[in-house]
C-alpha cells in the first residue's frame, strides 16, 4: 500500500458504529469516558466503518483494539473476541454496524496483505435499539462503565507491562 | 393414452447473496429449459425512514436520510437537499455546486473502487472472495484499496467525514474547504486517474459471460455536465421528463416476498439504472479523458447491452470522477459564503440524484414552517430489482450446462453487476401493508 507505518508499538483504537443510531453509538460514547492515562500512547480513530486499509497500515509491532456495538448477546453484555475468531462468521456475537465489507472480509484482506493479522482484539457491547436519533438504551447506558473499564483493561494489556 | 414427457426442473437457491450490501436471497426455478420463477428476495427489516422524517426540519432530514446507506450517503443527501431547495426557491452558489460535485466524486471513487476490485473482480477471475483473489493478485487489491482510500479522503475533506458526511445543508454547505486542503488531495487524485485508466485496461481484458439483451436504460442527463444531481430524467426509449417528474413516468408497487417496493414504468415495464445507463445515455458528457478511454476500449455497445460489462462502465466513471475532481480543485476559489439563507414555506417537490448504482429519487411536502409533512424515497436498487429478475430469467437458460455451483456463481455474478444495495432498498411507503 505504501502507507507509512506508525511508530513502533503504536496502539490504534478503532471506534466503529454510528453516533446517531441508538446503541450503535455505544463505542463512541465509551471512548469519550476513557481516562487520559488509559489513552496515553493510544491513537483514537473514529472510523465508523472499519476498512481493510485501516489495518493494512499497521506496522508489525503495532496493535489495535476495535470497539463496536454487537448483536447476538443480551443488551449491555460486554464481549471480547480475538481478531482471529472474527475471520469466519459464526454463531457468536457479531459487530452490529454495517460495514462496506463484512468484518471477516476486512480482517481477511488485512491478514492477506500484511502477512498476518495485527496484534489486537475486538470489544463489543450488546445493543438493543438502533433507531435514528434514539440515544443509548437504558441497558447499554447502565453497562457503559463496564464497557469503558473493559476497553481500558484491554488497552493496558496491549501496551504491555513496561509501556506505562 | 398419450404419455407426457418427463419434465426436467432445476432450482437455484442462494439464501444469502454475498458481496452485496445488505441481505437478500435468490430463488430461481428452471423447468424444461424455461425459467418459471426468478425472485430476488429482500428480507432485511423495513426501516421506516419515510415516517421518521415527518415533522423534521429539512436540515435534519438531510442528515437522517444519509444514514440509510453507508455506501452512498451523499446520493441521499443530494436528492433531499435539492428537493428542499426547489421547494424554498434557493439558488445555490455555483462554486458550492462544484464542491457538492467534488464531494459526490469522492463517493463514486470509493464506491466504484470497492465494487470493481473487491466485489465484482473476484467473479471474473474465478475467486470466491477478494481474500482469495488477494493471494494471487496482491497488486490488484492494493490498487483498489488505494483508489478507495483516495475517495474516502476526498469525502472527508469536503464532507467532514468519509462515512455519512455532515457538511451538506439547505442552501449550500456548513463549511467550505480551504484551497490548501483541497490542493493537498491533488497528487492522490492525479494518481487515481492513472490507476483508473489501468483499471479499465484490466477489466477490458476480462472474460464477461455472453449475454446481450435490450433493456430500457434510464439516467439523468444534463446539457453540459455528466449526470449527478441536475438535468432531466431520460431513457433509451424516449422518456424525457423533468427531474422532479419521476411519478409521471414511473411508479412503485409492492411485490410479495420483498420488503422493498419495486419500481416500474407506468405501463409496468422494468428498467435499468446505474453506470451502464449513464455511460450509454451521457457518453458525450464524460470528461475528455474518460470519453477517450471509452472510445479506446471498444466496449461502448457491450456496456449498453450486456449487464456484466457494468464493471467497465464503473472503471470509466472512476476515470471521469478522478479527472473532474482534479479540474474542480484546480479551479477552486472559496465562495463568499458557504450557504445561501432561505425562508421556509409550504410546498412540494421531487428530485433525483445519480447514486453510484442509479437514480435515487425523493419527494417531499412541507408545511409553512418548512417542516416535512410527507416524504417518498425511491432508492436505485428497488428500481433495478425488476430488471435484475428479468435478466435472471433471460440469462439462466444459457448456463444450464454448467454444474450447479458454477451456474449459481454466474447468477450471483449477474446480480452483483447491478451493485445492489439491499439495505437502501428496504423501506416501506405504507406501514399497513397487508402481507396476507
Amino acid at each position: 500500500m505504501g502507507a507509512p507505518s506508525l511508530s513502533p508499538r503504536s496502539i490504534l483504537l478503532f471506534v466503529c458504529g454510528e453516533p446517531r443510531r441508538g446503541d450503535d453509538a455505544a463505542a463512541f460514547a465509551a471512548v469519550e469516558c476513557l481516562s487520559s492515562s488509559a489513552l496515553q500512547g493510544v491513537e483514537v480513530r473514529r472510523v465508523g466503518q472499519l476498512s481493510p486499509e485501516d489495518l493494512v497500515a499497521l506496522g508489525p509491532n503495532d496493535a489495535c483494539l476495535i470497539v463496536d456495538a454487537v448483536a447476538g448477546v443480551p443488551p449491555g453484555s460486554v464481549v471480547r473476541r480475538d481478531l482471529a475468531s472474527l475471520l469466519t462468521p459464526g454463531d457468536g456475537p457479531a459487530p452490529r454496524s454495517t460495514h462496506a465489507l463484512p468484518i471477516p472480509d476486512v480482517l481477511g484482506l488485512a491478514a492477506e496483505l500484511r502477512g498476518d493479522l495485527p496484534r489486537g482484539a475486538f470489544l463489543g457491547i450488546g445493543g438493543e435499539a438502533f433507531g435514528i436519533g434514539a440515544g443509548l438504551s437504558s441497558s447499554v447506558d447502565r453497562a457503559l462503565p463496564a464497557f469503558v473499564a473493559a476497553i481500558e483493561a484491554e488497552l493496558a494489556a496491549l501496551a504491555g507491562p513496561t509501556a506505562r | 393414452m398419450a404419455t407426457e414427457a418427463p419434465s426436467f426442473e432445476r432450482s437455484f437457491r442462494v439464501e444469502g447473496i454475498t458481496r452485496v450490501e445488505g441481505e437478500g436471497s435468490l430463488h430461481l426455478v428452471v423447468r424444461d429449459g424455461e425459467v418459471t420463477e426468478a425472485r430476488l428476495k429482500i428480507f432485511e427489516a423495513p426501516r421506516y425512514f419515510e415516517r421518521i422524517i415527518v415533522g423534521r426540519h429539512p436540515d435534519q432530514v438531510v442528515d437522517i436520510v444519509a444514514r440509510i446507506c453507508g455506501i452512498c450517503p451523499v446520493a441521499y443527501q443530494m436528492s433531499a437537499v435539492s428537493a428542499f431547495e426547489s421547494i424554498f426557491g434557493v439558488q445555490v452558489d455555483p462554486v458550492v455546486t462544484r464542491l457538492r460535485r467534488l464531494l459526490y466524486a469522492g463517493e463514486y471513487i470509493e464506491s466504484h473502487a470497492l465494487h470493481v476490485y473487491l466485489l465484482h473482480a473476484p467473479d471474473f477471475l474465478g475467486y470466491a472472495s477478494a481474500i482469495d483473489m488477494a493471494r494471487d493478485h496482491r497488486d490488484l487489491v492494493e490498487q483498489g484499496l488505494a483508489l478507495k482510500k483516495t475517495g474516502n479522503e476526498l469525502m472527508a475533506a469536503v464532507g467532514g467525514r468519509s462515512v455519512h458526511p455532515v457538511s451538506v445543508r439547505v442552501g449550500g454547505l456548513y463549511r467550505v474547504p480551504k484551497k490548501r486542503e483541497l490542493a493537498a488531495l491533488r497528487p492522490a487524485l492525479a494518481r487515481a486517474i492513472d490507476a483508473s485508466r489501468a483499471t479499465l485496461n484490466l477489466v477490458a481484458q476480462l472474460d464477461a459471460p455472453a449475454f446481450d439483451r435490450k433493456a430500457r436504460l434510464v439516467s439523468l442527463r444534463h446539457p453540459t455536465d455528466y449526470p449527478l444531481f441536475q438535468g432531466r430524467i431520460v431513457s433509451s426509449d424516449g422518456i424525457d421528463i423533468g427531474i422532479g417528474d419521476w411519478r409521471t413516468a414511473f411508479r412503485e408497487e409492492h411485490h410479495e416476498g420483498s420488503n422493498a417496493l419495486h419500481a416500474r414504468t407506468l405501463s409496468g415495464e422494468t428498467y435499468m439504472l446505474g453506470p451502464s445507463a449513464r455511460v450509454t445515455l451521457a457518453a458525450d458528457q464524460l470528461h475528455p479523458l474518460a470519453r477517450a478511454a471509452l472510445d479506446g476500449s471498444g466496449l461502448r455497445d457491450a456496456i449498453a447491452s450486456n449487464p456484466f460489462w457494468s464493471i467497465a462502465a464503473r472503471a470509466i466513471e472512476l476515470i471521469h470522477y478522478s479527472a473532474e475532481a482534479v479540474d474542480i480543485i484546480d479551479a477552486y476559489e472559496p465562495p463568499a459564503r458557504p450557504f445561501e439563507p432561505w425562508t421556509p414555506r409550504a410546498g412540494a417537490a421531487g428530485w433525483g440524484s445519480e447514486a453510484p448504482r442509479g437514480i435515487c429519487w425523493h419527494h417531499y411536502e412541507t408545511d409553512d414552517r418548512g417542516l416535512v409533512t410527507k416524504g417518498q424515497i425511491v432508492p436505485p436498487t428497488s428500481q433495478n430489482q425488476g430488471q435484475i429478475e428479468a435478466d435472471l430469467t433471460a440469462f439462466a437458460p444459457s448456463i444450464l450446462a454448467l454444474d450447479h455451483d458454477a451456474a449459481t456463481r454466474r447468477l450471483e455474478q449477474l446480480i452483483r453487476s447491478y451493485d445492489p444495495c439491499i439495505s437502501c432498498a428496504t423501506h416501506f411507503l405504507d406501514l399497513t401493508i397487508d402481507r396476507g
